[in-house]
């Protein structure tokens, strides 16, 4: 299943935001990012990662590959999401670039988050947790 | 003047009177005979003229012919001049005259003047004074000297002369001038004002015998100046009133019949027409007459538009004014509070020239950052720069919260590293969820040290012959993430020269093109300020560098002067309890502080077993030229330390 949420031109012309949600099973879900997260495009990853806690998803793995910049706002949306986690539920986050996981460290939350370099590693892991809580 | 003329006046008026009372007497009416009855006692003379008075207004209608009309006309003028002799009241003398020409220059107003002229005339003639004729003269000047010269004449030659004017004045004159044989002048000129009052009784009665209509608008007018004369006549003849019961009531009881009885009809007509004949009303009535029906209610709705619209615009410029009002009312309150949340820092403390500034964001991002420079007791300078994540209105509460919080720590003697981990464990529920990044320092001028410790918040960019490159590995989470924050702090020596920049995210994030400003940039920017410039001047030389700026700037720079010698990082710390020392992360920032992986590893170990399960332990790197000291200080005792690791230890059981 795919949900296309948002799709937006941002003021930059040239970057384009676009924000993607899919379902691996029922207890897993993805969300893709490709753009920027910043003031005003982080409320839409709020609303996406909400409405998917609403559902009853266990493990949410926000993939952030394509996303090119971070800023506080995003962090408070994940960290946000991190505290409204229930028991056995898990976030994790794939994210390989220096530029992105730079804002992570510096704002100390490179320790809060599970932050993975692929896709694939982020469902073991999102599973595995699963896996382990059932 | 008035008194001494008065016999020579009444013997000249006598005469007058006889020429103008003989015919009317003996030819018109039987009220002129009543009239020259009376008129031997002064007070029944008086009566006859305050009756003739009246019958001369009512009678003096439209439909009156031209010789009642002439005569009545000239009543006004001739009371007038009489009145003037007795009272002395020159200038409301004045007026009557004024008055009746005013009105006579109307319509046709020729017979109306000349009859006035006629009758002061006689009456100056009369009297021979030349007060009584200046009087009526300065009314009427031509008709002063036309009396005067009437005056020189002796009584038939004035007959001819007075005939000469009543060809003009059409029946008047005649009746004035027939009656020049007439015996009975001697009875009644004992009053100047008697005199002409009964003729203009004796002219009025003839009416419907009168040979010689008039045209509608010469009776009109010629009311108008009979109503001039009016309240003289009233007033003269109010006392009167009483009076004639000696005198041969008969008289003007059979005048006043004959008047009234077109009176009333007339007096009507004379309202209205009076009315009407306002050349306004007139030319209005008749542009009003020429425009049709259905234009009319075009021109009416119009009108009823032109209205609305008019009220409309003074409601709105109304409105506009208040609201004006208004906003420059909260620009001021908005002032107020910016200046509470942001103070101005003074521009030196100590040694050190302090400076911050404050640009808001083009975008709804304004709102979330603060600063704070000011003075410890203890002679160090202190220095809040922080950010609320959630911008705008919103965020503001926060960031003052957040401000006044650190303050209070700072200024109660904390380092900014526990200042910074207090203030995490006390907001953590009052922010609300909210994210605040925060970094406290405290520099100390004689030691040349800076301390800092960041909550999530970019460190300070210190230069001066070179740069400082932070080691930001392992930084500690914002407050308001309802994570242990405040294990950080750095502490930097600055022996030369320098410049050290707190900024928060929102220069660095500023865009050029589609690239960050960066704190490349800004490091850059920072090293290019000339000795004297401040923060404000470093952010606007960002604004002009940045094509968008979608946060709010703040930014506070330090300048340090004397002293040589390049900045260095002293000491970097970092506190752990025994989950976070298991963090891959901790050996990142070993290995970037310069410690073998190796040792790295074992000294991590050791840490973990410093803390305990509870306790925390303290690293402290001291980079040197070759590898750094590490020390571990188990002994350190954070405030709120078990319940802080307490919270921490539920926290990461979840991660």
């Amino acid at each position: 299943m795919l949900k296309r949420v948002g799709n937006t031109n941002d003021s930059r012309s040239d970057e384009t935001f676009e924000i993607v949600g899919s379902d691996i099973d029922q207890t897993t879900s993805v969300v893709a990012v490709k753009g920027e997260l910043d003031l005003t495009t982080a409320p839409r990853l709020k609303w996406m990662l909400h409405d998917l806690l609403e559902a009853g998803r266990e493990n949410h793995v926000v993939d952030l590959t394509e996303t090119t910049f971070m800023d506080s706002t995003a962090l408070g949306v994940l960290v946000g999401v991190n505290r409204s986690l229930g028991e056995g539920m898990r976030l994790v986050l794939v994210c390989s670039r220096p530029n992105v996981l730079k804002i992570f460290e510096l704002s100390g939350m490179d320790g809060v988050f599970t932050i993975v370099p692929t896709l694939d590693e982020a469902l073991q892991r999102a599973r595995g947790q699963a896996a382990k809580a059932s | 003047m008035r008194s001494a003329s008065k016999p020579t006046r009444s013997r000249i008026q006598r005469a007058l009177v006889a020429v103008a009372l003989a015919p009317a007497c003996a030819a018109l009416a039987p009220a002129s005979i009543s009239t020259a009855a009376a008129a031997p006692s002064a007070g029944a003379s008086r009566v006859a003229r305050s009756h003739a008075a009246q019958p001369a207004h009512h009678g003096g209608g439209r439909g009156a012919p031209t010789t009642a009309g002439a005569v009545t006309t000239s009543q006004p003028a001739t009371a007038s001049t009489g009145t003037a002799v007795e009272s002395g009241a020159s200038s409301s003398t004045l007026a009557r005259p004024r008055n009746a020409e005013r009105h006579g220059t109307r319509g046709r107003s020729r017979s109306t003047t000349r009859s006035g002229r006629a009758s002061s005339g006689g009456a100056a003639s009369g009297s021979g004074s030349s007060g009584s004729a200046s009087t009526v003269a300065s009314g009427t000047r031509r008709t002063a000297s036309r009396g005067r010269e009437g005056g020189r004449h002796r009584e038939g030659k004035r007959l001819s002369s007075v005939r000469s004017q009543g060809r003009r004045q059409r029946k008047a004159s005649v009746a004035s001038s027939t009656p020049a044989a007439s015996p009975v002048p001697a009875l009644v000129a004992t009053h100047t004002t008697a005199v002409s009052t009964p003729a203009t009784i004796a002219s009025a009665t003839p009416v419907a015998g009168s040979p010689a209509p008039v045209s509608r608008a010469h009776a009109k007018h010629r009311v108008r100046a009979a109503g001039a004369a009016r309240p003289r006549a009233s007033t003269g003849g109010a006392p009167a009133a009483t009076v004639p019961a000696s005198a041969p009531a008969p008289a003007p009881a059979r005048t006043e019949p004959a008047a009234t009885r077109r009176a009333a009809p007339a007096r009507k007509r004379a309202a209205s027409s009076s009315f009407s004949s306002s050349p306004i009303v007139r030319t209005f009535t008749r542009i009003v007459n020429v425009v049709p029906v259905p234009i009319r209610f075009v021109m009416g709705i119009l009108l009823l538009l032109v209205l609305a619209a008019a009220a409309r615009s003074r409601v709105t410029a109304l409105r506009a004014r208040r609201l004006e009002a208004q906003r420059q009312e909260l620009l001021d309150d908005v002032g107020l509070l910016q200046a509470a949340l942001l103070p101005l820092p003074p521009a030196r403390l100590g040694p050190v020239g302090t400076s911050a500034a404050y640009r808001p964001a083009d975008g709804p991002g304004a709102g979330g950052d603060f600063y704070d420079v000011f003075a410890l007791p203890d002679g160090q300078l202190a220095v809040i720069v922080g950010d609320v994540a959630g911008h705008g209105r919103d965020a503001l509460p926060h960031t003052a919260l957040v401000r006044f919080t650190l303050h209070a720590y700072l200024e109660a003697g904390l380092s900014p590293r526990d200042a910074v981990q207090t203030a995490g464990a006390v907001l953590a529920r009052q922010l609300g969820g909210l994210l605040a990044t925060v970094i406290a320092a405290k520099y100390d001028p004689r030691e040349r040290l800076l301390v800092y410790a960041s909550a999530g918040h970019p460190p300070p960019i210190v230069i001066g012959e070179s740069t400082i490159a932070p080691i930001t590995v392992a930084s500690s989470p914002p407050l308001g993430a309802g994570l242990r924050t405040g294990s950080r702090q750095t502490v930097v020596s600055v022996p030369g020269p320098s410049r050290i920049c707190f900024y928060t995210d929102g220069v660095t994030e500023s865009r050029v093109g589609a690239d960050l400003y960066g704190s490349a940039r800004l490091t850059g920017a920072l090293a290019d300020l000339e000795p004297g410039e401040t923060a404000r001047d470093l952010l606007d030389r960002v604004a002009t560098a940045t094509d968008s700026r979608p946060d709010d700037m703040a930014a506070c720079v330090l300048s340090i002067e004397d002293g040589e010698g390049e900045p260095s990082v002293l000491v970097e710390e970092l506190e752990l309890d025994r989950e976070e020392a298991a963090h891959e992360r901790v050996e990142r920032f070993l290995i970037e502080c310069g410690v073998e992986p190796q040792g790295a590893a074992s000294l991590l170990r050791s840490a973990r077993t410093a803390a305990g399960p509870v306790g925390t332990v303290l690293l402290e790197v001291r980079p040197t030229d070759g590898s750094p000291e590490v020390a571990l200080r188990s002994d350190n005792v954070a405030l709120l330390h078990t319940r802080q690791a307490r919270r921490h230890a539920g926290i990461g059981g979840r991660r």
